[in-house]
């Protein structure tokens, strides 16, 4: 279990990141890219959380929980 | 060679940047996008060594889902969900010593599992300012499991839309009335609550990469047992945490983005895991995409578990042999196909995950012998409108 | 199908308008323009200063009013971007010298005496409007003329809504006024030209651009000599009087919003402090000054002569 320093240590890098390069409006494009999405294909990732669901004792971590499943 | 842009330049571009039509931040989506893809999921059957009595074939799923997703008005967008899955096969009942000492798995043969689920949810968000807020409601149902769930979440930006915060939470009520419950002394109606909360940050770094981080948090409480297994007698509440971290990259010169995650989750059923998986989305001339994609995920054992279900155990202790508590590792491997032509986007989709106990990344006292391996395809298409 | 290239032709904020995109599909192809031209017209019917429905007539309505008027946020970035110009060119580029226009009238002529002028200078001056919030205070009489922003926005926010829904190979020109959606297949630049001032058919330059945007300012049809000095339709807000430095001005830059707020700052100076502007911005600009003499930086000579 990731100790309380560690955690702040990682939030407080998170918030110095808001002062690194401020990127240039005609920069974005490549950050518009489909394939720059956090979530590339929305049914494959609830297939797959589906599925990980079920056979794996982990869940969660990007997305609030969706249904339930009786999966066994 | 150019001379650096002057002061001027960047204060004007900067201010350009906030500009709502110049700048990135959400907006709903301005085109309607109907999604439906066909799933086939199939487990590796076990073998005779490892299960002597009672049914080999393990789960054969058929998944078809539906999305979807529409503006309406100038703030809002609406989105519907609907999957079906049809599955056959046997889960495992209960473990047993075999002849050679080692853990046998025994499979429910006699009732087999023949069952349909079907869920429907329909979502809506609407997009403020400097953020959007959205809510969705859900139900599923099969023959032996029913739940309801509901969802909000609201995001914001900052920075000049570099950062991005977001916050949701979703309840669950379950039902399950295990069938042939009397037959099999199962229990005959529980339910089961759960409570999620998630909480990410994501910037731009630059013009080519993001990273984003989040954490999570669930409780559930009731029954949270197997009722299909012969024992199976788990605590009545379950604390979950997960933080993940993603990382996303652009290449210029090979015209491709990497994706990177790492996930760390613990329980207080004991259970602690590591996941983390990459996928490379390789453009291939202006309307295919190819992606190859691994994933490696191993978790420590339940506090309770056991590779032998104990029938002496007093029934007041905790105890299951559930593979799922077990520890062990699993490593996955997939291909997708990409064709984008117009309107319309196909998707191909094949995927391999084998589960073992040579994959475990935490000590296992007791490996469990029903560890899944499966092959999964898919093909999906998406037309806007 | 193989991709031909589609133009749509329109009038829009009081000039000919031009979107090009490379597109298979007729259909698409006009379905996508209507899309991009809806939003030039919503721009239009937004901030336009003729249409008296106008959301700047509005906000010129309320000048004087204890009440003010709550601004939306496209609005206030709009404000926020004529802040910056503002102050990056000393008060020179400033939207509240609209109410000059009440005064001159260049089709005709007319040239408003000294005592006129003065009594307007007062009702001129950005850091005179008053913010609570998301409201904004307009003293009594002031004008708010978005001239020299909106139509390069309109640009830039036109080629952006296409590269969002998907159109890959594309320009955007709103009256001289362009953003580049995409390059033209196989990564080829668009020619943009920039015609004569003197002679609307010939070409003074051309830059070969895959991305960005160009934005002009120019004297062509709204000048006027008077004592020898030949004047623009840009009013400089210090002084009341239009602008005697640059006859055009031609900037390529990353955003036609940003070329077209150099471009318009160099015409307001006068002409040496105007090329020193563009030369200190280290952008490719093209200017023509009093004596008619082109001055080049980063755009090329024209091999032909225009259309």
């Amino acid at each position: 279990m990731p100790t309380a320093r560690s955690l702040i240590t990682i939030m407080l890098a998170v918030t110095l990141l808001s002062a690194c390069s401020q990127v240039r409006p005609w920069e974005r494009g490549y950050l518009a890219k489909k394939e720059m999405a956090w979530d590339t294909d929305a049914l494959e990732s609830a297939l797959n959380d589906h599925i990980f669901f079920s056979k794996e004792a982990a869940s969660g971590g990007d997305n609030a929980a969706g249904g339930g499943c009786g999966c066994n | 060679m150019k001379p650096k842009p002057s002061r001027s330049l960047i204060a004007l571009s900067t201010s350009a940047l906030t500009l709502p039509g110049i700048s990135l931040a959400d907006a709903p989506p301005t085109q309607s996008t109907a999604s439906y893809k066909i799933s086939n999921y199939q487990e590796d059957d076990l073998s005779r060594s490892e299960a002597p009595f009672g049914d080999l074939d393990r789960y054969d799923i058929d998944v078809h889902q539906f999305k979807l997703i529409s503006p309406v008005g100038r703030d809002f967008s609406v989105n519907i969900d609907a999957n079906y899955e049809t599955l056959t096969g046997a889960s495992p009942w209960f473990t047993s010593v075999g002849l050679d000492g080692d853990p046998d798995v025994n499979l429910s043969g006699a009732s087999g599992i023949r069952d349909k689920r079907t869920e429907v949810s329909i979502g809506a968000r609407y997009y403020l300012e400097n953020g959007s807020i959205g809510s969705n409601i859900g139900y599923s149902e099969e023959n032996d499991y029913r739940a309801s769930y509901v969802g909000f979440s609201g995001e914001r930006h900052f920075n000049n839309d570099l950062t991005t915060v977001s916050l949701a939470f979703s309840h669950s009520a379950d039902d399950i009335f295990p069938t042939d419950a009397e037959r099999f002394g199962r229990v005959i109606s529980e339910s089961k609550y759960s409570s999620s909360a998630v909480f990410s940050v994501s910037q731009i770094i630059n013009q080519f990469s993001t990273i984003k981080t989040a954490f999570s948090t669930t409780e559930q409480r009731g029954f949270l047992s197997d009722p299909y297994k012969l024992i199976d007698f788990r605590p009545d509440t379950k604390t979950q945490l997960a933080w993940s971290n993603s990382y996303r990259r652009f290449f210029v010169d090979t015209n491709a983005a990497l994706h990177l995650n790492y996930r760390y989750y613990h329980d207080d059923f004991g259970i602690s895991s590591h996941t983390i998986d990459t996928s490379w989305f390789q453009n291939l001339g202006r309307n295919y995409q190819l992606i190859p994609s691994i994933r490696y995920y191993s978790q420590s054992a339940a506090d309770f578990f056991t590779n032998i279900d104990d029938f002496l155990k007093p029934l007041n202790e905790y105890q299951s042999s559930d593979y799922r508590l077990a520890a062990f590792g699993a490593i996955s491997g997939g291909l997708s196909l990409v064709a984008n032509f117009g309107n319309w986007t196909a998707t191909l989709t094949a995927e391999r995950y084998v589960a073992s106990d040579k994959y475990a990344a935490y000590n296992i006292n007791q490996p469990s012998t029903a560890l899944v391996k499966y092959n999964r395809v898919s093909l999906g298409f998406d037309y806007s409108f | 199908m193989p991709l031909t290239l589609r133009r749509l032709s329109f009038q829009a904020m009081g000039s000919p308008c031009e979107i090009q995109i490379y597109e298979e599909s007729r259909i698409s192809a006009k379905k996508i323009t209507q899309i991009l031209s809806s939003e030039v017209s919503r721009l239009e019917r937004k901030y336009s200063r003729f249409i008296p429905k106008s959301f700047l007539s509005e906000i010129n309505y309320s000048a004087g009013n204890s009440m003010g008027i709550k601004i939306d946020k496209e609005t206030r970035a709009l404000f926020e971007h004529a802040l910056s110009c503002f102050e990056q060119s000393n008060g020179q580029f400033d939207v509240t010298a609209g109410v000059l226009n009440n005064i001159w009238d260049f089709q005709n002529k007319i040239i408003p005496t000294d005592s006129q002028i003065n009594e307007l200078l007062p009702l001129i001056g950005f850091n005179k409007l008053q913010w609570r919030g998301s409201r904004l205070y307009m003293p009594p009489n002031m004008t708010i003329d978005f001239g020299g922003i909106v139509k390069e926005y309109a640009a830039d926010s036109v080629a952006r809504l296409a590269r969002k829904i998907d159109v890959q190979y594309g320009l955007v020109n709103l009256g001289g006024d362009f953003a580049i959606i995409g390059p033209q297949p196989d990564n080829q630049p668009w020619p943009i030209g920039v015609a004569d001032p003197k002679n609307r058919k010939a070409l003074i330059a051309k830059i070969d651009a895959v991305e960005g945007g160009v934005a002009s300012s120019g004297d062509y049809e709204r000048c006027f000599v008077h004592q020898g000095k030949r004047y623009s339709h840009i009013l400089n807000p210090k002084t009341g009087w239009p602008s005697a430095g640059l006859r055009a001005v031609s900037v390529a830059a990353n955003l036609c919003t940003v070329a077209g707020s150099i471009a318009t700052t160099a015409m307001i100076k006068e002409e040496s402090e105007g090329i020193k502007w563009l030369e200190d911005s280290g952008l490719s600009y093209i200017a023509m000054n009093q004596s008619e003499e082109i001055i080049r930086n980063g755009w090329q000579k024209p091999s032909v002569t225009a259309e």
